[in-house]
């Protein structure tokens, strides 16, 4: 049996463990969640290091990816840096792949998107690819990175435009510390009520809301309107959540196991494990097979039912 | 070391270009904040002030800033004439800026639109 475990800056309410089967070989797959420590997310990773067969690293990225120029985050690399012999993955190099493949499903067998939806995506530079693959089949973008990751109350409308301003200012930015940028442990659990009022309005004139669901969580407003939302890693809280505040159908890019769908650096750290191989050496192709391989589709449910 | 009026003339150089650039104004409608600029090696002090997305400068300090920017009269200088960024500096405790982490990211995020690549 192969063991996978993600370590995450995240909550430990999410905290998740699954056996499953891929491609005739056992899987334990584990999700550990360290409340923002990030010491004892340190501390976590050496221990596990040699004696699992992939860690994910979770509630942080290490790489940003815009076009063909990579951004590492100094926290993110010091985390993945503690480990010495276990590969270790963020997760960017399966998101690139696998959610532009589900951008292609989604609008290629259902309804959900197409040319002229309207989408909001409250981060994009951490999902570079998504964004790209919905931009170039014709959706009307709303890149909410500085609205929400900054407050600043400027809608960015082009890939072009996002490019621009990440290259200016992701030098930068992935060098301050992570929780600075992006809301970790506790706060994950509680909303920003102050950007909530101030920036509701780009959520209520989309029509699907994508990206990191912290994010999408942090900052959702009540009163959607049947909202389509498209996004990695939710609980069966989060559902909950989603329902309560109206959005009409969730998406997840990566499968469910038991109620609950786990973040890409869980699916990627997988996949390292099945493929054996070292994760420099791994083609987005290679990850694309494996996919079809597995028969990897968005999990797409109906939350009117 | 930097002299008093070469402060200024950094600060000067940040603010016009920060006022040249409309993309920049919008972003910042609503942040009307007030920074002071402080030298630790000279006697420098500066306030800059943002309001409906407009900046100007004044000499002396304020009674109430929103932010406050600490640092050596060179580190200064050299930041805001886009020599260097203020994250290094930030970060390796030369460059202290009292605030909330919102209004610190945000003046950085301006420093970035102005100098960045």
């Amino acid at each position: 049996m192969k063991r996978v475990v993600s370590v995450s800056l995240g909550s430990s309410k999410r905290d998740h463990k699954v056996m499953t089967e891929l491609l005739g070989e056992k899987f334990e797959i584990a999700r550990v969640g360290t409340d923002g420590d990030f010491n004892r997310a340190l501390e976590l990773l050496q221990e596990l290091d040699g004696k699992v067969d992939a860690i994910g690293l979770g509630g942080i990225d290490v790489y940003l990816f815009v076009k063909q120029k990579r951004y590492a985050i100094k926290d993110g690399l010091k985390l993945m840096n503690a480990v010495k012999i276990t590969p270790v993955v963020d997760g960017s190099g399966l998101k690139n792949t696998l959610e532009r493949e589900v951008v292609r499903i989604l609008a290629e067998e259902t309804g959900l998107l197409k040319k002229g939806s309207k989408v909001l995506m409250v981060s994009s530079v951490d999902r570079f690819g998504m964004a790209e693959a919905m931009a170039e089949m014709g959706c009307d973008m709303t890149f909410g990175d500085l609205i929400f990751t900054a407050g600043i109350p400027y809608p960015i409308r082009t890939v072009v435009e996002l490019e621009e301003i990440a290259n200016r200012t992701l030098p930068e930015f992935t060098q301050m510390p992570f929780h600075m940028l992006y809301p970790t442990g506790k706060k994950q659990d509680t909303q920003d009520d102050a950007r909530i009022e101030k920036f509701a309005s780009y959520y209520h004139d989309a029509e699907v809301i994508a990206g990191d669901f912290h994010l999408i969580r942090r900052f959702m407003p009540t009163g959607l309107k049947g909202q389509s939302i498209l996004t990695n890693t939710t609980t069966a809280a989060d559902v909950d959540f989603l329902r309560a505040k109206g959005a009409g159908t969730l998406v997840t890019t990566t499968p469910e196991y038991e109620g609950r769908s786990f973040g890409t650096n869980v699916m990627e750290a997988a996949l390292l494990a099945v493929l054996g191989k070292p994760w420099e050496e791994i083609t987005p192709q290679e990850y694309l097979d494996l996919l079809h391989r597995l028969n990897f589709k968005p999990r797409i449910l109906n939350l009117k039912q | 070391m930097a002299t008093h009026a070469e402060l200024t003339e950094s600060l000067k150089a940040f603010m016009d270009s920060y006022n040249k650039n409309e993309r920049l104004k919008i972003m910042n409608r609503d942040w009307n904040r007030t920074v002071v600029v402080k030298a630790t090696d000279v006697e420098s002090l500066h306030t800059l002030i943002v309001v409906d997305g407009v900046a100007s400068l004044r000499e002396g300090t304020s009674d109430q800033p929103d932010l406050t920017v600490i640092s050596d009269s060179e580190t200064l200088a050299d930041m805001f004439y886009g020599d260097i960024t203020p994250t290094e500096p930030y970060n390796n405790g030369t460059l202290r800026i009292m605030g909330s982490e919102d209004d610190i990211v945000r003046l950085d995020f301006i420093s970035l639109m102005i100098w960045g690549e």
